[in-house]
Protein backbone atom coordinates (compact mmCIF):
# COMPACT_ATOMS: atom_id res chain seq x y z
CA UNK A 1 0.00 0.00 0.00
CA UNK A 2 1.36 3.44 -0.91
CA UNK A 3 1.85 6.15 1.68
CA UNK A 4 -0.95 8.22 0.14
CA UNK A 5 -3.34 5.25 0.35
CA UNK A 6 -2.49 4.73 4.01
CA UNK A 7 -3.01 8.43 4.65
CA UNK A 8 -6.46 8.31 3.05
CA UNK A 9 -7.40 5.27 5.13
CA UNK A 10 -6.24 6.94 8.32
CA UNK A 11 -8.09 10.12 7.44
CA UNK A 12 -11.22 8.07 6.73
CA UNK A 13 -10.92 6.25 10.07
CA UNK A 14 -10.60 9.66 11.69
CA UNK A 15 -13.92 10.73 10.16
CA UNK A 16 -12.68 12.80 7.21
CA UNK A 17 -15.55 13.23 4.71
CA UNK A 18 -13.26 13.93 1.73
CA UNK A 19 -11.31 10.71 2.38
CA UNK A 20 -14.59 8.79 2.52
CA UNK A 21 -15.68 10.23 -0.81
CA UNK A 22 -12.35 9.30 -2.35
CA UNK A 23 -12.65 5.73 -1.05
CA UNK A 24 -16.26 5.56 -2.25
CA UNK A 25 -15.30 6.62 -5.76
CA UNK A 26 -12.36 4.23 -5.80
CA UNK A 27 -14.22 1.16 -4.54
CA UNK A 28 -17.86 1.57 -5.60
CA UNK A 29 -17.30 -0.34 -8.85
CA UNK A 30 -15.58 -3.24 -7.12
CA UNK A 31 -18.20 -3.46 -4.39
CA UNK A 32 -21.05 -3.28 -6.92
CA UNK A 33 -19.39 -5.90 -9.15
CA UNK A 34 -19.07 -8.28 -6.24
CA UNK A 35 -22.64 -7.78 -5.02
CA UNK A 36 -24.23 -8.10 -8.46
CA UNK A 37 -22.46 -11.43 -8.95
CA UNK A 38 -24.21 -12.71 -5.84
CA UNK A 39 -27.67 -11.14 -6.14
CA UNK A 40 -27.83 -11.04 -10.00
CA UNK A 41 -30.01 -7.94 -9.94
CA UNK A 42 -28.40 -4.61 -10.93
CA UNK A 43 -30.99 -2.41 -9.20
CA UNK A 44 -30.73 -4.35 -5.93
CA UNK A 45 -26.94 -4.36 -6.27
CA UNK A 46 -26.91 -0.56 -6.52
CA UNK A 47 -29.05 -0.26 -3.40
CA UNK A 48 -26.85 -2.73 -1.55
CA UNK A 49 -23.70 -0.90 -2.66
CA UNK A 50 -24.97 2.33 -1.12
CA UNK A 51 -26.05 0.43 2.00
CA UNK A 52 -22.60 -1.17 2.22
CA UNK A 53 -20.87 2.21 2.17
CA UNK A 54 -23.40 3.59 4.64
CA UNK A 55 -22.47 0.82 7.08
CA UNK A 56 -18.79 1.39 6.34
CA UNK A 57 -19.26 5.05 7.14
CA UNK A 58 -21.03 4.29 10.42
CA UNK A 59 -18.37 1.77 11.44
CA UNK A 60 -15.37 3.92 10.42
CA UNK A 61 -14.16 4.29 14.02
CA UNK A 62 -13.67 0.49 14.20
CA UNK A 63 -11.76 0.35 10.91
CA UNK A 64 -8.11 -0.64 11.13
CA UNK A 65 -6.21 1.00 8.22
CA UNK A 66 -3.52 -1.72 8.35
CA UNK A 67 -6.07 -4.38 7.30
CA UNK A 68 -6.98 -2.71 3.99
CA UNK A 69 -10.25 -1.22 2.85
CA UNK A 70 -11.13 -3.63 0.00
CA UNK A 71 -11.43 -6.85 2.04
CA UNK A 72 -13.38 -5.05 4.77
CA UNK A 73 -15.80 -3.54 2.26
CA UNK A 74 -16.23 -6.87 0.50
CA UNK A 75 -17.04 -8.63 3.76
CA UNK A 76 -19.74 -6.11 4.63
CA UNK A 77 -21.07 -6.24 1.06
CA UNK A 78 -21.24 -10.03 1.15
CA UNK A 79 -23.18 -10.05 4.42
CA UNK A 80 -25.69 -7.63 2.96
CA UNK A 81 -25.98 -9.59 -0.29
CA UNK A 82 -26.58 -12.85 1.58
CA UNK A 83 -29.20 -11.10 3.70
CA UNK A 84 -30.85 -9.86 0.52
CA UNK A 85 -30.91 -13.38 -0.93
CA UNK A 86 -32.45 -14.66 2.28
CA UNK A 87 -35.21 -12.08 2.04
CA UNK A 88 -35.95 -12.99 -1.56
CA UNK A 89 -35.32 -16.71 -1.39
CA UNK A 90 -38.58 -17.82 -2.92
CA UNK A 91 -38.14 -15.74 -6.05
CA UNK A 92 -36.63 -17.24 -9.17
CA UNK A 93 -33.72 -14.87 -9.71
CA UNK A 94 -32.29 -16.77 -12.65
CA UNK A 95 -35.55 -17.38 -14.45
CA UNK A 96 -35.86 -16.82 -18.20
CA UNK A 97 -39.12 -15.00 -17.43
CA UNK A 98 -37.28 -12.51 -15.25
CA UNK A 99 -37.87 -8.80 -15.95
CA UNK A 100 -35.35 -6.96 -18.16
CA UNK A 101 -33.75 -5.26 -15.14
CA UNK A 102 -32.00 -8.53 -14.32
CA UNK A 103 -28.27 -8.73 -14.89
CA UNK A 104 -27.06 -9.90 -18.26
CA UNK A 105 -25.53 -13.34 -18.15
CA UNK A 106 -23.44 -15.14 -20.70
CA UNK A 107 -25.69 -16.97 -23.17
CA UNK A 108 -26.75 -20.32 -21.73
CA UNK A 109 -25.92 -23.55 -23.50
CA UNK A 110 -28.31 -23.77 -26.51
CA UNK A 111 -28.32 -27.53 -26.17
CA UNK A 112 -30.35 -27.16 -22.98
CA UNK A 113 -34.07 -26.64 -23.38
CA UNK A 114 -35.74 -23.59 -21.86
CA UNK A 115 -37.65 -25.96 -19.59
CA UNK A 116 -34.45 -27.45 -18.14
CA UNK A 117 -32.93 -23.99 -17.67
CA UNK A 118 -36.06 -22.84 -15.86
CA UNK A 119 -36.02 -25.87 -13.58
CA UNK A 120 -32.35 -25.41 -12.78
CA UNK A 121 -32.97 -21.71 -12.03
CA UNK A 122 -35.90 -22.59 -9.78
CA UNK A 123 -33.89 -25.21 -7.93
CA UNK A 124 -31.07 -22.72 -7.48
CA UNK A 125 -33.48 -20.06 -6.24
CA UNK A 126 -34.75 -22.40 -3.54
CA UNK A 127 -31.32 -22.90 -1.96
CA UNK A 128 -30.78 -21.34 1.47
CA UNK A 129 -29.15 -17.92 1.11
CA UNK A 130 -25.74 -18.86 2.53
CA UNK A 131 -25.46 -21.95 0.32
CA UNK A 132 -26.75 -20.05 -2.67
CA UNK A 133 -24.19 -17.27 -2.31
CA UNK A 134 -21.33 -19.76 -2.00
CA UNK A 135 -22.66 -21.87 -4.89
CA UNK A 136 -23.20 -18.85 -7.15
CA UNK A 137 -19.68 -17.61 -6.62
CA UNK A 138 -18.04 -21.04 -6.84
CA UNK A 139 -20.10 -22.89 -9.43
CA UNK A 140 -21.30 -20.12 -11.74
CA UNK A 141 -18.76 -17.33 -11.37
CA UNK A 142 -15.87 -19.75 -10.72
CA UNK A 143 -14.42 -17.52 -8.03
CA UNK A 144 -11.47 -19.06 -6.13
CA UNK A 145 -12.54 -20.68 -2.84
CA UNK A 146 -10.12 -18.63 -0.74
CA UNK A 147 -11.62 -15.41 -2.12
CA UNK A 148 -15.14 -16.65 -1.32
CA UNK A 149 -14.05 -17.70 2.16
CA UNK A 150 -12.50 -14.29 2.88
CA UNK A 151 -15.66 -12.51 1.75
CA UNK A 152 -17.98 -14.78 3.73
CA UNK A 153 -15.69 -14.79 6.76
CA UNK A 154 -15.33 -18.58 6.72
CA UNK A 155 -12.55 -21.06 5.97
CA UNK A 156 -11.92 -22.65 2.58
CA UNK A 157 -13.12 -25.93 4.09
CA UNK A 158 -16.39 -24.32 5.10
CA UNK A 159 -16.82 -22.92 1.57
CA UNK A 160 -16.30 -26.40 0.11
CA UNK A 161 -18.82 -27.75 2.59
CA UNK A 162 -21.42 -25.16 1.57
CA UNK A 163 -20.87 -25.84 -2.13
CA UNK A 164 -21.11 -29.57 -1.47
CA UNK A 165 -24.38 -29.16 0.44
CA UNK A 166 -25.74 -26.87 -2.25
CA UNK A 167 -24.88 -29.43 -4.92
CA UNK A 168 -26.64 -32.19 -3.01
CA UNK A 169 -29.75 -30.05 -2.50
CA UNK A 170 -29.73 -29.05 -6.16
CA UNK A 171 -29.49 -32.65 -7.29
CA UNK A 172 -32.40 -33.61 -5.05
CA UNK A 173 -34.53 -30.68 -6.32
CA UNK A 174 -33.68 -31.40 -9.94
CA UNK A 175 -34.51 -35.09 -9.63
CA UNK A 176 -37.77 -34.07 -7.94
CA UNK A 177 -38.50 -31.75 -10.89
CA UNK A 178 -37.82 -34.55 -13.37
CA UNK A 179 -34.38 -33.35 -14.51
CA UNK A 180 -31.65 -35.97 -14.41
CA UNK A 181 -28.33 -34.16 -13.95
CA UNK B 1 -16.73 -34.57 -5.12
CA UNK B 2 -18.10 -37.50 -7.07
CA UNK B 3 -19.10 -37.75 -10.72
CA UNK B 4 -22.76 -37.10 -9.95
CA UNK B 5 -21.95 -33.85 -8.10
CA UNK B 6 -19.74 -32.74 -10.97
CA UNK B 7 -22.62 -33.35 -13.39
CA UNK B 8 -24.86 -31.10 -11.27
CA UNK B 9 -22.19 -28.39 -11.29
CA UNK B 10 -21.76 -28.63 -15.04
CA UNK B 11 -25.53 -28.49 -15.58
CA UNK B 12 -25.85 -25.39 -13.39
CA UNK B 13 -22.98 -23.71 -15.22
CA UNK B 14 -24.54 -24.51 -18.60
CA UNK B 15 -28.01 -23.38 -17.55
CA UNK B 16 -27.00 -20.21 -15.70
CA UNK B 17 -24.08 -18.45 -17.31
CA UNK B 18 -21.73 -16.14 -15.41
CA UNK B 19 -22.59 -12.45 -15.42
CA UNK B 20 -21.64 -10.75 -18.65
CA UNK B 21 -21.81 -7.16 -17.40
CA UNK B 22 -20.91 -6.72 -13.76
CA UNK B 23 -19.59 -3.20 -14.14
CA UNK B 24 -21.29 -0.22 -12.54
CA UNK B 25 -23.13 1.90 -15.11
CA UNK B 26 -23.33 5.15 -13.12
CA UNK B 27 -21.78 7.02 -10.25
CA UNK B 28 -23.55 6.21 -6.98
CA UNK B 29 -21.97 9.08 -5.05
CA UNK B 30 -25.04 11.39 -5.36
CA UNK B 31 -27.18 8.67 -3.75
CA UNK B 32 -24.58 8.11 -1.07
CA UNK B 33 -24.40 11.82 -0.39
CA UNK B 34 -28.19 12.00 -0.05
CA UNK B 35 -27.98 9.18 2.48
CA UNK B 36 -25.22 10.90 4.43
CA UNK B 37 -26.81 14.35 4.57
CA UNK B 38 -29.57 14.46 7.15
CA UNK B 39 -32.83 15.81 5.74
CA UNK B 40 -33.47 19.48 6.60
CA UNK B 41 -35.58 19.98 9.70
CA UNK B 42 -39.05 21.15 8.63
CA UNK B 43 -41.18 22.84 11.23
CA UNK B 44 -44.91 22.41 10.54
CA UNK B 45 -46.90 25.62 10.08
CA UNK B 46 -49.00 25.01 13.19
CA UNK B 47 -45.84 25.02 15.33
CA UNK B 48 -44.97 28.43 13.95
CA UNK B 49 -48.56 29.58 14.59
CA UNK B 50 -48.40 28.31 18.16
CA UNK B 51 -45.07 30.05 18.77
CA UNK B 52 -46.47 33.29 17.31
CA UNK B 53 -49.57 33.03 19.53
CA UNK B 54 -47.40 32.56 22.63
CA UNK B 55 -45.23 35.55 21.71
CA UNK B 56 -48.33 37.69 21.06
CA UNK B 57 -49.80 36.68 24.43
CA UNK B 58 -46.59 37.58 26.20
CA UNK B 59 -46.40 40.94 24.42
CA UNK B 60 -50.08 41.70 25.09
CA UNK B 61 -50.02 40.55 28.71
CA UNK B 62 -46.47 41.01 30.07
CA UNK B 63 -47.76 40.52 33.60
CA UNK B 64 -48.19 36.80 32.96
CA UNK B 65 -44.45 36.33 32.22
CA UNK B 66 -43.44 35.80 35.90
CA UNK B 67 -46.35 33.35 36.30
CA UNK B 68 -45.26 31.43 33.20
CA UNK B 69 -41.64 31.38 34.36
CA UNK B 70 -42.76 30.17 37.77
CA UNK B 71 -44.56 27.22 36.13
CA UNK B 72 -41.47 26.18 34.12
Amino acid sequence: MTETAVDILEQFAGGDAVAFEELFRQYQGQVYGWIVRIVRDPAAAEDLTVETFWRIHRARARFDPRCGFGPWARRIATNLAVGHLGARRTETEFSDDAPPARARTSPPDPALTAEVRRKVAEAFGKLPAKLRAAATLAMIEETPYDEIGAALGISVGAVKSRVFRATRLLRKSLIGAGVEP
Amino acid sequence: MNESDERVERLVRRAIGPLAGAELKRDLWPRMQARLDPPPVRVPWWDWALAAAVVLCLVAFPAVIPAVLYQL
